[in-house]
């Protein structure tokens, strides 16, 4: 031990001197990949490519752009009549279909997979259909990616295009440039190192071994300058021919609303039923008994009235009223629990306090959360013990409530079976799956951990406020 | 009445199932059968015939309208076996549909209606003899709706009244009572209505019904 400790110390002690200059192995191996990188880029496929889907999609770009300009000054310019309308709608029209082509470009030449945006939606009739196509915030961002990309297109072959271009004119200059006025270069690389007179007058063998020297340096340089521009691309694809992020978040919201009317609509049919079953049957049956009792009471011959069936009738019809009542009760504490007046840390105790399974409830939250949330929050917490008690077999559970900046934490805990499923309704988990469509509404989350011979947590986040 | 009234009654709800059976036994029917869902008022009305079957509209396995198509269904089935259906809420269409031929025998009322046993109890009987007895709210309903509010207007208040009567079925007699005037008087008012609103007068009062309400429908 000793020895080892005093062998290693000495290394120790001089490695902070050549930190920065050491070489280590490592990264001699790493500067050799990097350089072999270099070296084989230019005769590896992707750099050519990339050149190529540069030069396509910009042209089209181009070709693209010009379509757009044009039929949209025309549109502009008559569009107080039909035909500049339909011009302007058109132009959209195109840009849209530009946008998918740019998509399928990429796709086919750079391997690169941009997600479809929605589908164009139309309305009926001309005005319908010219207020979707204007609206068509697709059609929209093609146009703005056509507005950027050409620009970009035309610095990118000032700059990528060119070295290329110049790389392969150095190379060959030694072969081709035997006159005056300069091998055919341009471009940034023109721009620096020509316009110094370099590569210009009369050829030499010292300038075109400088030529040649400078095209291989190009030539090895290019496939990264072009990549760059090739990145910019690709983010620029995805930002405007991608689907769009407010899109997307409408049409989640839309789904979210969804949920919310079905959820309500079917709220309400559960407590139409309930008062259709429970409370009305009661009441008609009530009505029914006094009824018949008035009438028993009301016949002219005070003799014949039997006494004995009539307190019978008012009787039955005296415990038919307070079942409605209790019902009515049940019935009004489903729709908003009462509990929840006097807070959610009440409204939790109580429902811990009446589970079947012994129940803990650790409760902190200093703010208060809105009304919807508590009673998500409430019925929540109502349903997993329900399930508790039902499906885990277990022998206590644990309440947690826990603000975490604007979120509720809820985490119920059981000590059962465990086996719950999200997807299971009816049997082992009911209800679970609906919760999860609840919690969704406002853009909360349920998680559910239960592998079988439990225990089993669910946690629900909920914002403190929708 | 000539011997006592057979009933079947086909009611989800127990407690008013019970109840009904209850004050129709009070009041001297004979029940051949108190059954829960539709499937059992069929056998109990093969084995045992009833002369009047009191349906709930909302039965298992679907709680929509299940009572209705069986009542359509037995009709076509039982003839003369009065039917009166029961319900919690009055669906003016789900009137259209049993009375689309015949009014005979037909019978069309709120549950709360029990709670007036004397009329529920008269109503009951008249459909078991092949009347009509149609729930207020549906006539109530059927007034509100038409498209012929023009020609109802030329009517008196007292012809109105007796106008909504008879389409609830009741007969002249029934009429007088409940206004409570002379049964002359309700025959003079009665010819006054056919006349104004240009019916066919017809003696029987299910065929006035179905007057009363094709006229309102049209």
């Amino acid at each position: 031990m000793t020895l080892a400790t005093e062998d290693v110390r000495p290394e120790d002690q001089k490695e902070p001197k050549g930190v920065s200059f050491a070489i280590t192995d490592e990264q001699v191996d790493r500067a050799k990949t990097v350089v072999q990188r270099i070296l084989r880029e230019p005769f590896t496929r992707r750099p050519w490519m990339e050149l190529a889907f540069f030069l396509v999609s910009g042209g089209l770009a181009g070709i693209g752009l010009a379509f757009i300009g044009a039929t949209m000054l025309t549109g502009v310019v008559l569009a107080i009549t039909f035909f500049g309308l339909s011009v302007l709608g058109l132009s959209l029209r195109g840009a849209r279909g530009l946008g998918r082509w740019q998509r399928d470009l990429a796709h086919n030449m750079l391997g690169e997979t941009i997600e479809e945006p929605g589908p164009f939606i139309r309305r009926p009739g001309f005005f319908g259909w010219l207020q979707s196509v204007l609206r068509d915030r697709v059609a929209w961002r093609s146009v703005a990616y056509h507005a950027i990309k050409v620009p970009s297109t035309v610095l990118g072959v000032y700059v990528a295009f060119s070295l290329w271009w110049d790389a392969i004119f150095g190379i060959l200059s030694p072969i081709f440039w035997h006159g005056d006025g300069g091998p055919n270069m341009w471009g940034l690389a023109q721009g620096i190192f020509l316009s110094n007179g370099f590569g210009q007058g009369p050829s030499s063998f010292g300038h075109n071994l400088g030529l040649f020297l400078l095209g291989l340096i190009f030539l090895f340089a290019a496939p990264w300058v072009m990549r760059g521009f090739v990145t910019v691309d690709k983010l620029l694809l995805r930002a405007l021919l991608g689907p769009d992020p407010i899109a997307a978040r409408v049409r989640s919201l839309e789904q979210a609303r969804t949920q919310t009317v079905d959820a309500s609509a079917a709220t309400m049919r559960r407590i139409e039923r309930d008062l259709h079953d429970g409370t009305q049957a009661q009441l008609v049956a009530l009505a029914m008994r006094l009824g018949m009792a008035k009438e028993k009471l009301e016949d002219p011959d005070p003799d014949q009235v039997d006494l004995v069936r009539v307190l019978e009738l008012v009787d039955e019809a005296h415990r038919g009223a307070k079942e409605a009542i209790v019902e009515l009760r049940d019935i009004a504490r489903g729709i908003h629990p009462p509990a929840l007046d006097i807070g959610l840390e009440g409204a939790l105790s109580t429902l811990a306090s009446r589970s079947a399974v012994p129940t803990e409830l650790n409760f902190d939250v200093h703010a208060r959360p809105t009304a919807a949330i508590e009673a998500i929050a409430y019925y929540c917490v109502a349903e997993l013990l329900a399930n508790v008690a039902q499906h885990a077999h277990a022998s206590r559970a644990t309440i947690s409530c826990a603000q975490q900046g604007m979120w509720l934490r809820l985490v119920v805990r059981d000590d059962g079976r465990g086996g719950a499923r999200l997807s299971t309704v009816g049997s082992t988990s009911s209800g679970l799956a609906g919760l999860t469509d609840r919690v969704r509404t406002v853009d909360g989350r349920l998680d559910l951990v239960s592998p079988t011979g439990g225990p089993t947590v669910v946690t629900v986040d909920l914002p403190l406020s929708v | 009445m000539v011997g006592a009234l057979r009933v079947a009654i086909a009611e989800d709800s127990a407690i008013l199932r019970d109840g009904l059976v209850q004050l129709l036994v009070d009041r001297g029917f004979v029940i051949t059968g108190a059954v829960a869902e539709p499937a059992a008022l069929r056998s109990s009305i093969a084995q045992n015939p009833p002369d009047v079957a009191v349906i709930d509209i909302r039965m298992p396995p679907t709680y929509t309208d299940e009572g209705l198509r069986l009542a359509l269904e037995l009709r076509a089935r039982h003839e003369g076996l009065g039917i009166l259906l029961f319900s919690q809420y009055i669906e003016t269409r789900y009137a259209a549909d049993l009375l689309a031929d015949d009014a005979a025998g037909i019978g069309y009322l709120l549950k709360d209606r029990v709670a007036d046993v004397s009329d529920f109890v008269e109503a009951l009987e008249r459909v078991a003899i092949g009347g009509t007895a149609l729930d207020p709210e549906v006539v109530t309903q059927l007034i509100g709706a038409t498209r012929r509010s023009d020609t109802l207007s030329a009517l008196t208040t007292r012809e109105r009244e007796v106008l909504a009567l008879m389409a609830e079925g009741r007969s002249n007699g029934a009429i007088a009572h409940a206004l409570v005037v002379s049964e002359g008087a309700v025959e003079k008012h009665v010819a006054n209505i056919f006349a104004k609103l240009d019916l066919p007068v017809s003696e029987k009062d299910h065929r006035r019904v179905l007057a009363v309400l094709r006229f309102l429908e049209s």
